[in-house]
């Protein structure tokens, strides 16, 4: 069937401003921490709380792009998204991220993430037909309801 | 703690750099950081397995390289205020990957000031896979 799809599916059609999934991101200091170490900081502010208050942080900050990781959930895993189309395609390849850093993320912090799909492309590549799906996912801070980053994916079926 | 950058001083065709050496080990913290856990990134017999040459670098680690970069180059009072990047191409691990920056435009916007910038990832032999852009504000003088 996905070779001899020749356009988007009504139902692939109807996906396009939908809800994918709801999940809620908790900002731990130690996943802070992690993130540092794996990215290669050596600014101790990612480390150590009181070295970030004496620049004038209110706690642990999280560097940029950090957004905590979502409940992991055994019976459904961590970020259980919603399938909105059935997707003819069974090879995925992440193509690519984009980051919109708005508000400062700290140790401790709640965040609920709601992604839609803001996109959908059927085109032919090197790889065969392929289905481009662009998202994009947007944080808000449970404590004080601010949007503190949206993140914007493209998903690549083929 | 590095010096302050400030627009002022940035020029056009700037341009910046990190190294950064790319083992299993780093992959694995990562994957701990990110809740990736794909096999591709640490299973040696996984990866080969799947016709690759060597367990793969996460495309989303070298996104945050990239954040990284610009983090330490805007220096606390500067802000990221998006960035971008597309995975063109896999880096296998085991290798030094250069993440690097280098200023497009500079200009003044609703009250800021802005720098514009391609951005990418590039191996030892200059192959660039993660190609990208990125916007950041700059404190002025």
């Amino acid at each position: 069937m996905a070779e001899e799809l020749e356009d988007l599916t009504d139902e692939m059609k109807a996906a396009v401003g939908q809800e994918t999934g709801r999940s809620t991101y908790e900002v731990t200091t130690q996943g802070i921490r992690t993130f540092a170490r794996s990215v290669g900081y050596k600014d101790e502010k990612y480390y150590d709380a009181d070295a970030a208050k004496s620049l004038g942080y209110d706690g642990l900050p999280a560097p940029p792009g950090f957004l905590g990781m979502p409940i992991f959930n055994p019976d459904a895993g961590a970020g259980a998204r919603r399938e909105l189309f059935e997707n003819p395609f069974n090879r995925r390849l992440n193509g690519g991220t984009e980051v919109e850093p708005i508000e400062q993320v700290y140790g401790g912090d709640v965040l609920e993430a709601v992604s839609r799909i803001t996109s959908l492309e059927l085109t032919q590549s090197r790889l065969g037909k392929m289905l481009i799906q662009n998202s994009e996912t947007v944080y808000t801070r449970e404590s004080d309801g601010k949007v503190v980053a949206k993140t914007r994916g493209t998903g690549l079926s083929y | 703690m590095a010096d302050q950058i400030h627009w002022d001083d940035v020029e056009e065709g700037q341009e910046f750099s990190l190294n950064e050496p790319m083992s299993s080990q780093r992959l694995v913290v990562w994957a701990a950081a990110s809740g990736d856990f794909y096999q591709i990134h640490y299973d040696d017999n996984f990866a080969k397995n799947n016709n690759l040459p060597d367990i793969i670098v996460h495309g989303a680690l070298k996104g945050m390289l990239v954040g990284r970069l610009l983090d330490e180059w805007k220096g606390e009072q500067g802000k990221i205020k998006n960035w971008g990047v597309s995975y063109r191409g896999m880096d296998p691990a085991r290798q030094d990957l250069t993440i690097w920056g280098k200023v497009t435009k500079k200009y003044e916007e609703g009250g800021e000031a802005l720098i514009d910038l391609d951005v990418g990832v590039a191996q030892p032999d200059g192959t660039q896979t993660t190609p990208g852009t990125a916007t950041v504000a700059l404190p002025k003088r």
